[in-house]
């Protein structure tokens, strides 16, 4: 389709302006590439036995699902010091125990899987741990076995399954049965101010954290996961 | 002298600095570290495409830095 207009400009001129239309045929492709980044969210898309309820984040070619979690399983060796249980992270002679570490409301923890479909399986991409504050700005944990960017290092695990459901699950419960040890700790003092429990009879209570500000013992983190995350 | 505005996680600053201030600059600057919260590992990005450290940022520019990832010890 085509169109002529004559146009005054500012100083006078009269000058023709001819308007020619045709529709693209790659429309969608340009669609595809304009909304790459483009993402969905969709929250209380599926329980999570055991955990509670994962939100989604659907992106072109992946979907990160955010579960809101309250209890960091703890399986490590730990020592009491000054009646205070706290991890031993590097040593090798401490006694192991599976605790589980009750966090506080103002630390809001989201464990965030990644998964992808192909060739028929929902594989597992990755697994992360995050801490936010009450401002929405996002923290590393001060707990080994965890990168820079709070992917978690979890070890030999099966990456294929038959559906999301079963990945998130799986990667919960291998968050739930790994052992905690010393790679990529960087300094044991922050994570006993984080981590600490009492001994009473026949259990343990978790203490508050020895911080005034929880995030003074944490790294801040910015990443492009992070900000995909659903608390 | 240019500004140039730097976010980090949900928070941002915007900083005049001088002409030749480039993506390496910032990335060590301890008192835009102080001021957003970032530390040594970090990589910067322009409408999502990673910088080089050597680039001089432009000016009216907004730069997203993000944690970079480590590897394992």
């Amino acid at each position: 389709m085509e169109h002529t207009e004559i146009i005054i400009r500012d100083n006078g001129t009269l000058t023709e302006r001819i308007i020619r239309e045709r529709d693209l045929a790659a429309e969608g492709d340009v669609l595809e590439a304009m909304t790459a980044d483009v993402t969905r969210t969709i929250r209380n898309a599926m329980p999570i036995p055991g955990w509670g309820m994962a939100h989604a984040n659907v992106g072109l070619t992946d979907t990160l699902w955010s579960v809101p979690i309250d209890r960091i399983p703890l399986k490590a060796r730990f020592r009491v010091i000054n009646g205070v249980l706290v991890p031993m992270f590097a040593s090798m002679t401490d006694l192991e125990m599976p605790m589980v570490w009750q966090a506080p409301k103002d630390v809001r923890l989201v464990f965030v899987v990644r998964t992808e479909v192909s060739e028929g399986c929902v594989v597992v991409g990755g697994n992360w741990l995050f801490a936010f504050n009450k401002d929405n700005n996002g923290y590393r944990l001060p707990l080994p076995n965890l990168h820079d960017e709070c992917t978690l290092c979890t070890g030999q695990f099966e990456s294929s399954y038959a559906s999301a459901q079963a990945g998130v699950s799986a990667s919960l419960e291998q968050f739930n049965q790994s052992k905690w040890n010393s790679d990529l700790m960087t300094t044991v003092a922050e994570s006993q101010k984080f981590f600490r429990f009492r001994p009473t009879n026949e259990t343990f209570t978790t203490l508050p954290i020895e911080a005034a500000d929880w995030t003074t013992l944490c790294a801040k983190v910015s990443t492009a996961i992070l900000d995909r995350a659903i608390l | 002298m240019k500004k140039i505005t730097v976010q980090y996680g949900v928070d941002s600053i915007t900083k005049q600095v001088e002409s030749g201030f480039t993506f390496g600059d910032l990335q060590d600057s301890d008192s835009i570290k102080a001021a957003l919260g970032f530390g040594d590992n970090t990589k910067a990005l322009v409408e999502g495409i990673e910088q080089d450290r050597r680039t001089v940022i432009p000016d009216g520019a907004t730069v997203r830095l993000e944690t970079a990832a480590n590897t394992k010890a």
